[in-house]
């Protein structure tokens, strides 16, 4: 992006955009970084007007203190090398050498306590982006260029362990300084002119990759949830229907290591709680055993479904979208043959179609990292863990509803605990997650900051539940969230969002019913509005209320308990 | 209205969004409110970028309204062409 790009885009913000408030703390003028980290904020929120505000110069500590404060719930934090210690940059003459560095040691290491001391103080419910420096150190060492000294070492030892501490903190995030040196070169992120003249250290094209590192740390894009995957010449080298089960290889003897590194990636990508499944034109019984090997890099417990045989794979596809219960725009189908993605694009264009690189060996190493890219996710949580198996237990139950067992008896016999947690608190970051990403039975489809979520429930009135289950098939974890406003007798729901794992189980009754109960409400009155995914939610309305939702319609106790069906569930409440 | 002179409107457009762009051409930095040094820094960076010429910092002290920026630019691209 070019700067005169970065300020069109800030300059085409809607004027009555309700505004996202965000802090840029750096130690130094920050000029064209602020407008570029607006711009990039801008295009991630094209509704919102971001005004991004910088503090005082140079008072990185008093900066830092406005997050979480006057509804700024947002920040980034860029630190260089003169801000840890002034004389390890070019704008202020206080000696380098051998006899200054035991004092900037000792200034670098308090410097950064402080910050450290400062940013854990930073309410959860706030987010920030850090950016460690970025530029290399003046050349006041001992040694030549070509190598680096003890003191320069001990300098890069103490920001890496600031920055660990920092990444444990769970509203921290911190830029990759690999993908920053593969964004902008090193030797073309310093303009000395300009910081000379201006105290502006940044070539405009540094400026513009970090503004962009910076932003996507604060909104990072929805990970995609499923991949699935051909077999022949993509998880394995070879066609199995052909050479056998024996010969198909994934090893450096065989030159066919990338498919090893293919597979170890998926097993990589399962653990952190992403699908997996199989869409292959083969025979079934041959192409299992290849599944079946020992030294399969990803273990075929975590492949589900598989679909193996002759059909066109759009309906492999259609069946495994079925069967993970999630939209076709949260998975990426990956195949060697552009006929097969070609078909796929044309069935489901709202799955990403990667072309499995088995003969360029520089689009496989790109490949890899596009995969960590599309799947990423800044941490990890409970339910990423029993994702996979959850989905499997969704299928044995709805097998046995199929297998003659009437819905009661299945729902009686589940032992089904329903957990009821009011007021989760902002630590919780599941709560937010999953407002964020889920579609189908969602009262809105209104997304939040983690800001603005918080910022909401220092209401009094305002009421959060947070909803787990778990039943003999298993535990699905937090699956639900509800957030309501007390009026008087009665309440108005703002948000409603339930995972799709956790259809068929009357959950949605036993919040409303709890709801009802807790709060002693005569009605409760829903702010829905259709989305082009929430038809779950609308049909769910629309049995309750006997009418077509509208935003407003107010659900009485009496029609509740009109349509209430029998519930099975233990409960348990927390407060928290 | 000429090139040269097109180009610089759109950046002083950028640069200064609340200034009506007919008043452009004769804006100064005591009749523009928001001509301070952060603004007189970001035009020489998009004037580097948009003309492809590198400026002096000594001369910023004396671009200080659009006619005199515009005679400076068309000066260094001359040179430069």
């Amino acid at each position: 992006m070019k700067l005169a790009e970065a300020l069109s885009i800030v300059r085409k913000a809607p004027a009555d955009g309700l505004p996202l408030k965000v802090v840029l703390a750096c130690g130094f003028t920050p000029l064209h970084l602020q407008n570029f980290f607006a711009a990039h904020l801008q295009q991630a929120h094209p509704d919102r007007k971001i005004e991004v505000s910088v503090g005082l110069f140079e008072d990185i500590p008093g900066t830092l203190k406005l997050l979480g404060k006057h509804g700024v719930q947002a920040g980034a934090l860029v630190l260089e090398w003169a801000d840890l210690d002034s004389r390890l940059g070019y704008r202020q003459l206080g000696g380098w050498g051998q006899r200054v560095i035991p004092s900037i040691l000792e200034n670098v290491k308090a410097r950064l306590k402080h910050l450290e001391a400062l940013i854990s103080e930073i309410p959860s419910s706030a987010t920030l982006a850090v950016s460690l420096p970025t530029l290399s150190l003046p050349p006041g060492f001992h040694t030549a260029g070509w190598q680096v000294s003890e003191a320069e070492l001990a300098l890069h030892e103490l920001v890496i362990s600031f920055g660990r501490n920092l990444a444990a903190h769970p509203s921290v995030s911190i830029v990759s300084e690999q993908r920053l040196n593969a964004d902008s070169p090193v030797s073309a992120r310093y303009d000395f002119r300009s910081d000379l003249n201006t105290g502006f250290p940044y070539s405009s094209q540094h400026a513009a990759v970090l503004g962009r590192a910076l932003a996507a740390l604060l909104n990072p894009p929805k990970p995609k949830k499923g991949l699935i995957t051909d077999l022949d010449d993509t998880l394995w080298a070879g066609l199995i229907g052909e050479v056998g089960h024996e010969q198909v290889s994934w090893d450096l003897a065989s030159h066919t290591q990338f498919h090893g590194l293919y597979q170890q990636m998926l097993g990589a990508l399962a653990d952190q709680g992403v699908l997996i499944a199989v869409a292959s034109k083969n025979t079934a019984e041959i192409a299992q055993k290849g599944l079946a090997r020992t030294d399969l890099m990803i273990s075929g417990d975590k492949i589900f479904p598989v679909e193996i045989h002759w059909e066109p794979k759009s309906g492999s596809v259609a069946r495994i979208l079925k069967a993970w219960n999630i939209g076709a725009d949260s998975v990426v189908f990956v195949d060697d043959s552009p006929m097969e993605l070609a078909e796929i694009h044309s069935a489901h264009p709202d799955v990403e179609c990667l072309q499995f690189p088995k003969a360029d060996y520089q689009a496989g190493f790109a490949f890899l990292q596009k995969l960590r890219d599309l799947f990423g996710k800044p941490r990890l949580s409970e339910e990423d863990s029993f994702r996979l198996e959850s989905i499997r237990q969704g299928q044995q139950f709805h097998e046995a509803t199929k297998g003659g067992d009437s819905t009661e008896q299945l729902l009686a016999a589940a032992n089904a605990q329903v957990t009821l947690e009011f007021n989760p608190p902002a630590s919780d970051k599941r709560v937010v997650e999953l407002v964020n990403k889920t579609n189908q039975f969602n009262l809105n489809g209104v997304r939040f900051t983690d800001g603005e979520w918080h910022e909401k429930a220092d209401d009094p009135n305002t009421i959060t539940l947070a909803v787990s289950y778990q039943d003999k098939f298993g535990p699905l974890g937090k699956i639900a969230v509800v957030r309501g406003t007390r009026e008087d007798h009665s309440l108005r729901v703002n948000a409603w969002v339930m995972s799709c794992r956790a259809f068929s189980r009357r959950i949605e009754y036993q919040t409303l019913l709890r709801l009802f109960e807790r709060h002693g409400a005569a009605s409760i009155a829903f702010d829905f509005v259709p989305t082009p995914k929430n038809k779950p939610m609308a049909d769910f309305l629309r049995e309750l209320l006997d009418q077509e939702p509208t935003n407003g319609v107010v659900l009485t106790r009496e029609k509740f308990q009109e349509k209430l069906p029998k519930l099975y569930h233990q409960l348990i409440e927390k407060n928290g | 209205m000429d090139n040269s002179e097109t180009r610089l409107v759109t950046i002083f457009e950028n640069v200064f969004p609340d200034l009506p762009t007919d008043r452009i051409p004769n804006a100064s930095q005591d009749s523009v409110q928001n001509w301070d040094s952060v603004a007189a820094i970001t035009l020489m960076n998009l004037i580097e970028e948009e003309f492809g010429i590198q400026m002096d910092f000594d001369d910023l002290g004396e671009l200080t309204s659009f006619k005199k920026i515009l005679a400076y630019v068309e000066g260094k691209v001359a040179q430069t062409a």
